[in-house]
């Protein structure tokens, strides 16, 4: 990796923006648990969509993902992937029995 | 006095005294560290097999109550995967020779794999802890399904912490090895250009790392059920028990193929060096691996056909299984064609490569078998299940690691051992094998259920000869273990490059040295299979 590409120094704009931004998706993700709680499994399911978002934005921002080659995105990507199959396996057996 | 015949200070002499060995950094000796510490938890768990064993001569009571029996079982099956099967090739092999296949000094964190060898210890003394502690050693099988887990009142907490902590030694081992493959391979070698074992190694520890965590918190929820009375798996106070099967065996199933895909990368290094070829088809081999470990994530529900699960979700499950076929057969083809027209050297490590192929052969197809619904509802939790999985773990791993045991034998300790007697407890061990583990297809076709104590009058005549084929292979395993360890220790000095090998961990010194390699290894024209040896420089 070249010197270039160590170099990156995020702005304090951006550092507040997504820690806004967390705190919002915690503030919807209570808001979902306590007034959507009938809604049972698209409750679930919205509270894990908005814990990936969040994951994703600390990956991306936090963790400087935006920097690196793509090599990582890509491996970061296919875990996700990976999730999202078990997630999605797991529930079409329950609503499939 | 040429530079290679200069005396030179072995890994083994670098430095001195206890100490130096149980806080070093060396990855060598960190190998021979798992290696002693897996071959003892070996015995321990091969003697608890033959405790089975001699159990189940007779229909009834032989040896021991039924509740011991239930221990027995679960306390082998914990040992033999998280203590033996899942670390033994790669925390032996891959930290051994791993290092010296990229033509480095050491893996990428050396600290961090004296960690991983510590947490390994702790978790082996959690496991066997459970022998004098609370009620003893969990009665659950090595699966420890819900709600039985959870109800039963043998130490399953302690057994699962064992497992947990078994984990984290794993995800380091895996995560310092992908950042040494990607970090510290020797100048001009690509990721084309590193040895299927490598290979194997790399897509090993993508499983590692990200199924292991899976089944870290899956144990924990156990736990937490079984002290804190959350209703997450047990249907009497709200859980669900198909959900930790899911949860079980989304990591254990690609476990299957941390214990597989080294044992396959074992099988890639010693063909071309006995067939004294270039091997057929790196990419393909190569690629295969990563394929098998991709699509070893997406097959877990095949354990599953039988506990409930939707029929939409089987039928996918069903499926995908069949796919692991295709490049595992990629590998089976390429390894033979390697074998074709080449200069073929008939020696122990070689006749261990080619029982792997012949062993996973059958256990493979006897997956498949197990994979096709229909037939999984007549098989399922028989005794065709415990014969499938011996033949792909001892059949083909455990094979493996003996082959590699051999092999890399003069590498490690600069000595070569009885040739003869290594060739006989060979084939004995082989023979010894098939007839301890093949009646157990045939009891499982006939109906016999798994984790029974006690059978019907006409399974009798194959638990006998399942039985007297487990004394055979005890008996080898003795004779191959003791002619290695007095060859270690009194064994007559072997050259540096005994089997004529075309891999680069031959181009250093036997032992090797702390550094490994006296200056930068250099990759030579054709690929990582055609370093010189004494036949090409005559």
């Amino acid at each position: 990796m070249s010197d270039k590409e160590n170099i990156h120094i995020s702005s304090y704009k951006e550092h507040v923006s997504t820690w806004l931004a967390l705190i919002l998706l915690t503030f919807m993700t209570v808001f979902v648990s306590v007034f959507g709680a009938e809604l049972r499994t698209l409750s679930v399911a919205t509270a894990m969509i908005i814990a990936t978002v969040k994951a994703t934005a600390v990956g991306y921002y936090f963790m400087h993902l935006k920097y690196d080659p793509k090599i990582y995105k890509i491996m970061m990507a296919t875990v996700l992937g990976l999730f999202v199959f078990f997630m999605l396996m797991i529930t079409l057996d329950y609503i499939t029995r | 006095m040429t530079v290679d015949t200069l005396p030179y200070t072995t890994f083994f002499k670098a430095k001195k005294g206890i100490m130096s060995w149980l806080f070093t950094l060396d990855h060598k000796r960190v190998a021979l560290l798992y290696l002693y510490s897996i071959m003892t938890f070996f015995l321990v768990g091969a003697s608890l097999g033959i405790l089975m064993r001699l159990e189940l001569f007779h229909p009834g009571k032989d040896i021991v109550e039924p509740h011991t029996y239930n221990q027995i079982f679960t306390l082998h099956g914990v040992i033999m995967i998280f203590l033996f099967i899942i670390p033994s090739i790669p925390a032996v092999f891959g930290n051994f020779f791993l290092p010296l296949l990229l033509g480095t000094d050491d893996v990428a964190f050396p600290k961090l794999n004296l960690f991983s060898f510590w947490l390994y210890v702790i978790g082996a003394l959690f496991a066997l802890g459970t022998l004098v502690l609370g009620d003893g050693p969990a009665d659950t099988g090595w699966t420890f399904y819900a709600p039985y887990s959870v109800r039963t009142g043998t130490n399953v907490t302690m057994s699962v912490v064992a497992a947990f902590v078994l984990g984290f030694s794993s995800i380091l081992t895996g995560l310092n090895f992908i950042v040494t493959i990607h970090r510290l391979r020797t100048p001009g070698m690509g990721f084309n250009q590193m040895p299927l074992f490598a290979w194997s190694l790399y897509a090993t520890s993508w499983i590692q790392l990200l199924a292991t965590p899976v089944i870290g918190i899956t144990l924990l929820m156990i736990v937490a059920e079984r002290v804190f009375g959350v209703g997450l798996f047990d249907p009497s106070i709200g859980g669900d028990p198909v959900l930790y099967q899911h949860m079980f065996w989304i990591y254990s199933h690609p476990a299957v193929y941390i214990m597989a895909l080294p044992a396959m990368g074992i099988v890639s290094e010693i063909i071309p060096t006995f067939a004294q070829r270039t091997i057929f088809g790196y990419k393909a081999i190569a690629y295969s691996s990563m394929a098998i470990a991709f699509i070893g994530y997406f097959v877990w529900g095949h354990h599953m056909f039988t506990s409930g699960m939707s029929g939409p979700a089987a039928y996918i499950f069903s499926i995908l299984t069949f796919l692991v076929a295709i490049p595992t057969s990629i590998k089976v083809f390429n390894w033979l064609a390697t074998l074709y027209k080449g200069s073929i050297n008939i020696e122990t490590p070689l006749l261990f490569a080619l029982a792997f192929i012949f062993n996973f052969l059958i256990g493979g197809l006897t997956g498949l078998v197990n994979g096709a619904l229909a037939a999984d509802i007549h098989l399922h939790d028989t005794y065709f299940v415990v014969g499938h999985f011996h033949y792909v773990m001892f059949g083909g791993t455990g094979f493996a690691f003996f082959g590699a045991l051999h092999y890399w034998f003069p590498k490690i300790w600069g000595k070569m051992y009885n040739k003869k007697v290594a060739n006989t407890a060979f084939a004995t061990l082989l023979i010894g094998f098939n007839i301890l583990y093949f009646p157990m297809i045939i009891l499982g076709i006939m109906g016999m259920p798994r984790r029974y104590y006690d059978y019907l009058p006409e399974f009798t005549f194959w638990n006998q000869i399942s039985t007297v084929g487990s004394w055979i292979t005890v008996s080898s395993l003795i004779v191959l273990i003791v002619n290695l360890f007095v060859a270690a220790n009194k064994g007559k000095k072997a050259p540096d490059n005994p089997w004529d090998g075309i891999t680069l961990e031959w181009q250093t010194k036997s032992p090797p040295p702390l550094e490994n390699f006296d200056k930068m290894p250099k990759i030579p024209e054709g690929g990582p299979y055609n370093y010189p040896n004494a036949k090409s420089s005559s």
